[in-house]
């Protein structure tokens, strides 16, 4: 597949890393520029440098890392035809397959290719994938993108609806990933494709309930079994740093505003006494004074970590202890697609007793 | 074993993983309640398997994996796979049906001469649904319950389960979960995606957990590739989940190193010196030589192993300790590539979450990220579709980190012109404000720089978006 040099080298393709919302693919280009808001830059001056380098732009509006591309980074970064497969699906899907070095994997439809890269680095070159796209542009799009990354050895693209027209072999592959509107059309076609002699699986992916039961149906008619089905999620967490304060910071600073309330009372008391006496309007200046100080109060309800403790009140003994903590983001994805997962056993194995 | 054989056929499947049973493998047999457990099949011996009965080990060998299988006397007969069977809907309901009411006049006794006289299970199983006196009485459901209850009390069948790697962590994640560290097959599976372990590859593990990792790690080299691994004892430990993969031997030893954390030092010089190559050849006896030609090799497969450590542009780290993190990465980090994954597993938040806080403001990590696993399973039985009712709580957590090479210089450019530009926009005081929000991230790293007092490194965090 992609690289497994040291170094970046003409021709290569890499990910460029701006943010984490920012991520994109590259094909280094010598003569070629890349600009972006984070500067402007030379493939020229990227070939020889070790993948992972952090590079500076030319004219200083800030830097880019260059990193070697992983099918992880590849689905982070690709560019998106269709809804894709993320992480914890394709991981747990290529895990209850089974597919590992030398596997041979049907998928279909090939979609994004989020999928495809996965599999083609887990199975290596020992291993073949059929992808099957009944989308044409898409299907072009993605053989394209196959052979520039170098795994046309290991995929096999072909441009069919095989709810229709079934797959391209027979009896000879592990595993069947289905990744289609309507899976159970293709379950039958899957049978044939899978190996006659061993234990196979197959795991469907659907986003609907209802599209879960008909195909659980259509695999127990077709002779699957242990039928099972899962979701799985990836739970981001933030991690911020807190120093819970003692409470006698709190207590101290209570005391403080009732003190200085009393005393602006008596203030007023003895102004208006004053005032009744001068018959004079009350000035600007304390009534701006007094406004701040509500400003201050109501800041300070807010009880961050992050204050700047008072240093009257702050003694060394009870200095607010800093921790790290974590907690799950509060926005995130919240479901992907059920998994259908069945085994196909054969009836009357080929067996060879000893 | 090393005979050049053996050497070409590294590179083809089946010589790292046999697809079928052979004498020596432990199998892990699935037993009618549904429970794992593994057995050693060794030819010419006999395996027993407690109430289910017990069989002659040839019978198995050979055999693929996966299979189900009925003991009849000392035979095995393969049973035919069973799929979901419709349930009618029928009008029935519980409402006449009470608690601890006496249903069953069938006697222990009677059951247990029943299972002596050596009738079926299903004879055994049909004789107390005649006798029992509410049975017409329940819906379809309930009565496909209660004969899948007693199926799996007298049925004397089992299923051979294959040795995946998912399997075998299935395995251990129910039989003890905490000798794998709390690793669920869905973590597993993530942590070996986001090291990006291929075939071919070179890695470098930290396994506490029995063996899970290198086990995993290896399946997917699938004989091609390296593994070092670095344990806290002598010698590697001998893995308790590595059994129930049945790796062949030979293969594992060509792909797979183990160093401990004394070997792992570059300053490390062994206790006693290696005796001179001279004094093996004067005058020894057999013994003696024998003796010390093992410690040679001995010694040179642990040089080997240090030097190729140490050599470094290692794919990826994978981690799952209780040792102090930062340390271990200060150790290790060092020999993984640019751009390669570091991930750490741990079954607490807390060790995670203070080694993020670490890694975020050090220039040589991108985005530590962390993340936990969630997982929930579903019956898919006809009209019976519902997540099962036991579920474990959590799968646990996991740190990402790509390893990056810094360049001060390509940081201090942006940082000056963002301090002018600021200037110019008179937002004084604040100096940990990125540009704009979105490149907040790529900012984080370089502000390791600006930022020297403790408050302002805070303050910079409220401001992160998430």
């Amino acid at each position: 597949m992609w690289s497994t040099a040291r170094d970046v080298a003409a021709g290569d393709l890499v990910i460029v890393w701006q943010t984490r919302e920012l991520i994109q693919p590259l094909l280094i280009t010598p003569g070629k520029d890349f600009n972006s808001r984070f500067g402007y830059y030379r493939h020229a001056d990227i070939v020889g440098i070790p993948y992972g380098s952090k590079v500076g732009s030319r004219n200083g509006r800030g830097f880019i890392h260059v990193l070697r591309p992983t099918p992880e980074l590849w689905t982070m970064a690709l560019p998106h035809r269709t809804q894709i497969l993320y992480l914890a699906d394709i991981a747990f899907i290529t895990s209850w397959l089974d597919i590992k070095h030398g596997s041979r994997v049907i998928e279909a439809g090939t979609g994004s290719g989020s999928f495809s890269h996965s599999i083609a680095r887990t199975i290596g070159s020992a291993g073949h994938l059929w992808s099957y796209e009944f989308h044409e542009a898409r299907a072009n799009k993605a053989r394209e993108e196959f052979s520039l990354h170098g795994m046309a050895d290991i995929v096999t693209l072909t441009h069919r609806n095989v709810c229709k027209d079934g797959f391209t072999v027979e009896d000879t592959v592990d595993a069947v990933f289905l990744d289609l509107p309507a899976p159970w059309d293709a379950i039958e076609h899957a049978k044939k494709a899978l190996k006659k002699n061993v234990p196979t699986r197959i795991c469907c992916f659907s986003p609907c309930m209802e599209q879960v039961l008909r195909t659980v149906s259509a695999l127990n008619d077709s002779g699957f079994t242990d039928i099972t089905m899962f979701e799985s999620l990836l739970r981001p967490h933030e991690v911020h740093q807190i120093a819970p304060q003692p409470l006698a910071y709190a207590i101290e600073k209570l005391k403080k505003s009732e003190q200085k309330r009393e005393e602006k009372r008596q203030n007023q008391i003895a102004r208006s006494s004053k005032r009744k006496r001068d018959d004079l309007p009350e000035t600007d200046a304390e009534n701006a004074g007094g406004k701040r100080f509500k400003t201050q109060e109501s800041a300070g309800d807010d009880v961050r970590a992050f204050d700047i403790p008072d240093p009257v009140v702050d003694q060394p003994a009870n200095q607010p202890v800093k921790m790290s903590v974590s907690k799950a983001c509060p926005e995130v994805r919240g479901h992907t697609s059920y998994l259908t997962f069945a085994r196909l056993v054969p009836a009357a194995p080929a067996t060879n007793r000893q | 074993m090393d005979t050049p054989d053996c050497e070409n056929s590294l590179t083809t499947l089946n010589s790292f993983k046999e697809t079928t049973i052979q004498s020596g493998h432990t199998v892990l047999l699935r037993l009618p309640n549904g429970e794992t457990k593994g057995f050693k099949v060794e030819k010419d011996a006999t395996v027993s398997i407690g109430r289910v009965g017990s069989f002659r080990a040839n019978e198995l060998i050979g055999q693929p994996y996966g299979l189900t299988y009925e003991i009849q006397g000392k035979e095995l007969t393969v049973q035919s796979p069973r799929t979901l069977q419709e349930v009618e809907e029928t009008d029935a309901t519980n409402e006449l049906i009470n608690d601890d009411e006496f249903v069953q006049p069938l006697t222990l006794d009677e059951i247990e001469a029943l299972k002596n006289s050596g009738v079926h299970a299903s004879e055994i199983i049909k004789a107390q649904i005649e006798q029992h006196a509410n049975y017409s009485l329940k819906t379809e459901y309930s009565k496909e319950k209660y004969r899948q209850r007693k199926e799996a009390k007298y049925s004397k069948t089992f299923s051979t389960v294959e040795p995946t790697i998912y399997n075998v962590c299935d395995h251990w994640f129910k039989k003890d979960q905490n000798r794998i560290r709390d690793i669920r097959p869905d973590t597993l599976s993530q942590i070996l995606n986001l090291a990006n372990i291929r075939p071919g590859g070179r890695y470098i593990v930290v396994d506490e957990a029995s063996g899970l990792l290198v086990s995993a790690i290896l399946e997917r080299l699938g004989g091609e590739g390296r593994l070092i691994s670095i344990c806290d004892v002598d010698s590697p430990p001998a893995y308790p989940v590595m059994t129930l993969m049945n790796f062949r031997k030979d293969v594992v030893t060509k792909i797979h190193s183990s160093l401990n954390w004394a070997t792992a030092q570059e300053d490390y010089t062994p206790a006693s010196a290696l005796p001179q190559e001279l004094s093996s050849e004067v005058g020894k006896s057999d013994r003696h030589r024998i003796r010390l030609d093992k410690r040679k090799i001995a010694a040179d497969t642990l040089t080997n192993a240090r030097e190729e450590l140490f050599a470094g542009e290692y794919d990826a780290l994978v981690i799952a300790s209780d040792y102090d993190l930062p340390d271990i990465l200060e150790n290790l980090v060092p020999y993984v590539a640019g751009s390669g994954s570091v991930v750490v597993q741990s079954p607490f938040s807390q060790p995670l979450t203070e080694l993020q806080s670490k890694l975020r403001f050090n220039p040589n990590y991108l985005a530590p990220s962390i993340t936990e696993s969630w997982l929930r399973r579903y019956q898919v039985l006809p009209g019976r579709t519902h997540p099962t009712m036991n579920a474990s709580g959590s799968g646990g957590f996991l740190l990402h980190a790509l390893k990056v090479y810094d360049d001060p210089n390509a940081s201090r450019v942006p940082s000056h012109r963002q301090s002018k530009r600021r200037k110019k926009e008179a937002n004084e005081g604040d100096s940990s404000t990125p540009q704009t929000l979105e490149s907040y991230d790529a900012r984080e790293l370089e502000e390791e720089d600006v930022i020297v007092a403790d408050e302002e490194g805070q303050t910079s965090e409220m401001e992160q978006p998430s």
